[in-house]
């Protein structure tokens, strides 16, 4: 039995019981990486030789039965839009690649406190932004399931690394599901909290109302281990929220619905096959099904793509070479800030600043942004209502299986409806998870979507678990047996 | 043909705050640059602002002394435009939603109260400070400098509707907004430390027109003095240009204290298109009815109400202004003196021309401990009574601000107290009119101002203790007049 291939509990066990040390643990996943890294392209960066020892005192904890839980010795992939004290935080981008953060987002601080060991930090798409982890200036990722294939994005890094087992689980973040599209593509658990219950100070801001840190994991039970040591009230984020969790029934008393509008058109026949086979399942437990339908979801990637732009065009706007990352020369200062801009960024970076500058300009602001932000706010209505009708929303969690590098890189549009099932939970701030299900006729995962209302992430997590048990998804990928 | 000059002033002034406005760095009021900072206040990536309550509080609490409507539910917008030393490249501040809207400032100008019409008063974080080498402009600078201690430090912006008349009603507003929050104790109102900076929107228009003229901004002053002279210059730049035909052209220009002239800096078609958004990273900003009123009753006495108190004992508009804006101190003083005293003008003349006088000469900015308001009042309780003449009063308030020594004591050891026994008066007038023959002879011939001198004669006889005025009433019955 392979150490990197077990849960966060099982592991926990082992080294309480003596059986295995965290050092062992944390060699075997850098074995892992020893062979896994040079096809896949997870990690940007590796932090083997300044964790050993923190691996080492976890060993010592764990004999001398003082450890510090579950996440102690745990080695976690961090995505490399998240800070951690002294080491380069790119986000995948030329503009911070020598950029070092002085200091710890609280998540990591979190982490931390749990005595969890990192692995290094993941490859993303540049600035969180892309379905594919494409858009790197350090080179794409690949699907551990099928080199040819994408390993979804923007955390892809993070699922590839996880799927890989070159680290037990992993930190993504998730704007228009980029935890929960990669975990599908990659086999994998990816779940993104209720908006607010994860502090994002630290985490370098894509759109800041949409953003949100999660777990990519092997199983729920990971993912929540993961999410209850980095969850809680921040001072330093004014967008955290207590996490005062609700307890929503997920045995069957639960009532299911599955949204209609996203079994239709756009959505593949093997997408909604793996839904299918989940409903039936659940139906065979006793569980009350219901087809509802939420007709917004439709308008949720034009909503998406005029908000997450128009954040992104001010969030991205410090980095201009005055104090930091990239510096390109120039006669003036003005002068300076473009070139280092027009450098430092990719091309869907730069997509997506003009379109987010355009819809925040003068006179087209009350016909896009100012728009967009209505029928969000409608949209997160319609979700409150239908949360009065049932508990947990079903669908796919991605269109199709993971495609193939390259396929939609020419084409933005058809790469953004990627994410069609994955972001409305963050225009309404909901908790989201998706769990692995099945694989498609190329043996590439596809994963189902749950959501539930904003604060019921445990009870998500409990019914998710449910499914979890019944589908018992083989997690570990063929592609790199080849 | 008459025109009327109509200015809009924007105001900015530095909140008090210990610490900044999104971060809990020190505010510091020092030369030593970059001192003062964390991931916050540089635009680190991934740091977030949390904002100050008690620069929320402060200018909550120039709203309310304003008069202004207090929105419940305001927002965080952030402004968008790139320069060096703003470390975000946007600027969070309010917009459609600002703390307060709709008040009034009571002013004075030409000793008479006139108010000025206030459109909102929001709040904004400042921004660091370039130094650019060379010619002091970004565009040419070789090279920039910057410092971001003052990145981040909470200010309140107050926005005058388009209703100031003149330069000099300008000022005037300035004077009593800086006292306002000087009162309010939200800043230190000190114009020489940048803690108020203003613009100024300037327009001529023809006397009998209901619409304004084409409007422009002043940028870059930070002076009364600067400002009354932009302004002024402004003004006959624009009279000028109309009369003469010429179109005049909506921009933004910049005052040259050095040249004493406004040179344009961009027009509207180049202005910045700020792109106002809501700050995702700020939840709405809720004001509870309770938290209102809490800071409602911590409203310190207003200027204007200050005034009418000072009014209340009978000084005049003019000397309530300039007594309502001098330090509290002073006004307690002129209060308990005037309690004893009931003399308003006289009192009010002690304190802002003689004390102060005093204390300027012997360069102190407060009086000594055992200085008090009853010393004061006893000088002046002395000379009303003809015991001492106003001369001795004087000599007698320089005394007591340099030694700890009751005011009777230095009265006594100067032989200041002055000599009312009549019979006594009346013996020394005598004396002196016998010993001044001829001139008694040519004051009964006609010249009148002669009695003058036979005063004098009385008062150096009598060593400087009598009273001049009951000297010359004897002296006139003695002599028959």
């Amino acid at each position: 039995m392979e150490l990197k291939n077990l849960s966060i509990r099982q592991l926990n066990n082992l080294f309480v019981d003596k059986k295995a040390k965290p050092s062992e643990l944390y060699s075997d996943i850098f074995d892992a990486s020893a062979s896994s890294e040079s096809l896949l392209h997870a990690h940007l960066s590796l932090f083997e030789e300044k964790n050993l020892e923190n691996a080492k005192n976890s060993d010592k904890r764990f004999e001398k039965g003082e450890s510090t839980g579950l996440l102690d010795g745990i080695p976690i992939a961090i995505k490399d839009n998240i800070n951690i004290k002294g080491e380069l935080t790119t986000c995948s981008s030329k503009m911070l690649s020598n950029y070092r953060s002085p200091y710890n987002a609280t998540v990591i601080e979190k982490l931390n406190n749990e005595n969890a060991l990192y692995t290094g930090k993941t490859n993303l798409d540049e600035f969180a932004m892309g379905s594919s982890t494409e858009n790197s200036a350090f080179g794409l990722t690949k699907n551990p399931w099928n080199t040819d294939y994408v390993p979804g994005g923007s955390s892809g890094g993070s699922a590839a690394s996880v799927s890989a087992r070159s680290s037990i689980g992993a930190l993504g973040s998730d704007t228009g599901g980029s935890i929960r599209q990669p975990a599908a593509f990659c086999g994998l658990v990816g779940f993104k909290p209720t908006y607010g219950t994860v502090s994002r100070y630290g985490l370098i801001a894509f759109a800041s109302s949409l953003d949100q840190i999660g777990p990519i994991t092997k199983n729920v039970d990971d993912a929540r281990i993961i999410y209850n040591a980095i969850s809680g009230h921040d001072a330093l984020d004014a967008t955290s929220i207590d996490n005062n969790q609700t307890n929503i029934p997920f045995d069957k008393s639960a009532k299911i619905g599955v949204i209609k509008e996203l079994m239709e058109d756009g959505i593949s026949d093997e997408s909604r096959n793996e839904v299918s086979k989940v409903l039936e399942n659940l139906k065979k437990q006793g569980y009350q099904i219901k087809e509802v339908s939420l007709p917004l979801i439709k308008l949720s990637i034009s909503i998406y793509y005029l908000i997450a732009p128009a954040e992104c065009s001010a969030n991205l706007a410090r980095f201009d070479g005055v104090r930091y990352g990239l510096r390109v020369e120039g006669k003036t200062s003005y002068e300076m800030m473009q070139n280092t801009r027009a450098e430092g960024f990719g091309d869907e970076v730069k997509r997506r600043i003009l379109l987010g500058t355009y819809a925040l300009s003068a006179g087209y602001y009350d016909e896009y942004y100012g728009k967009a932000l209505r029928a969000r706010k409608k949209m997160i209505d319609e979700f409150s209502n239908i949360f009065n009708d049932v508990d947990y929303l079903i669908s796919p969690t991605t269109p199709t299986a993971a495609f193939k590098a390259g396929e939609k890189t020419s084409n933005p549009l058809e790469m953004y409806m990627s994410d069609l099932c994955t972001i409305p939970a963050n225009l309404a701030g909901l908790p989201a998870i998706s769990i692995p299900t099945g694989l498609s006729k190329e043996k590439l995962p596809l994963g189902v979507q749950i959501m539930s209302k904003p604060l019921t992430d445990l009870s998500l997590l409990n019914f998710s678990e449910i499914i979890e048990k019944e589908v018992d998804f083989n997690t570990s990928p063929e592609g790199l047996e080849k | 043909m008459n025109l009327k000059p109509t200015i809009g002033i924007e105001t900015h002034i530095e909140l008090n705050t210990n610490t900044k406005m999104f971060c809990r760095c020190k505010v510091v009021d020092t030369d030593e640059p970059n001192i003062s900072l964390c991931p916050t206040c540089i635009g680190l990536p991934g740091a977030l602002p949390v904002p100050n309550g008690k620069a929320i509080e402060y200018i909550t609490l120039l709203s309310l002394a304003t008069g202004c409507t207090i929105t419940r539910k305001g927002m965080f917008h952030r402004k968008n435009y790139f320069y060096p030393d703003l470390p975000k490249n946007y600027q969070i501040s309010q917009f459609d939603l600002p703390v307060g809207e709709s008040g009034e400032l009571e002013i004075i100008l030409d000793g008479k109260k006139e108010s000025v019409e206030i459109e909102r008063v929001h709040m904004e974080e400042d921004t660091g400070k370039s130094t650019h080498s060379g010619t002091g402009r970004i565009d040419s600078a070789t090279s920039t400098a910057l410092d971001f201690n003052r990145s981040g430090v909470p200010l309140v912006e107050i926005v005058t509707k388009p209703v100031i008349q003149s330069a000099k009603e300008a000022v005037a507003y300035i004077e009593e907004l800086r006292q306002l929050s000087i009162d309010l104790n939200i800043s230190e109102g000190k114009l020489e430390k940048g803690n108020l900076r203003f613009d100024a929107n300037i327009s001529v228009a023809p006397s009998d027109s209901n619409e304004l003229g084409t409007k422009v901004e002043i940028k870059n002053m930070n002076s009364l003095k600067s400002l009354e002279r932009a302004i002024d210059f402004e003004i006959s730049r624009q009279t000028k240009a109309f009369l003469d035909g010429e179109e005049i052209i909506q921009e933004t220009r910049h005052w040259d204290e050095a040249k004493e002239l406004t040179s344009s800096m961009r027009s509207k078609e180049g202005s910045a298109d700020y792109r106002y958004f809501s700050d995702p990273d700020l939840p709405n900003m809720i004001l509870s009815e309770m938290f209102i009123e809490d800071v409602k009753n911590n409203l310190p006495k207003l200027p204007s109400e200050k005034r009418n108190d000072l009014m209340n004992t009978g000084l005049d508009l003019q000397q309530a202004n300039i007594l309502g804006k001098s330090d509290s101190w002073i006004i307690e003083l002129y209060f308990k003196v005037f309690d004893s005293t009931k003399e308003h003008s006289t009192t009010y003349n002690w304190i802002t021309g003689e004390l102060q006088g005093q204390m300027r000469k012997l360069d102190i900015n407060f009086p000594p401990e055992w200085f008090s308001a009853e010393l004061l009042s006893e000088i002046i309780g002395l000379i009303k009574e003809n015991k001492i003449s106003f001369t001795s009063g004087k000599t007698i308030l320089s005394e007591v601000l340099q030694k700890n020594i009751s005011v009777d004591e230095i009265a006594s050891n100067h032989d200041l107290y002055q000599e009312n026994n009549e019979e006594k008066i009346v013996e020394l007038v005598k004396n002196v009119i016998n010993d001044s023959e001829d001139v008694v002879q040519r004051i009964k011939e006609g010249e009148d101002k002669l009695v003058g001198f036979l005063v004098g004669q009385v008062i150096k006889n009598s060593g400087g203790s009598v009273n001049p005025g009951i000297a010359k009433e004897l002296l006139t019955k003695e002599l028959d007049l």
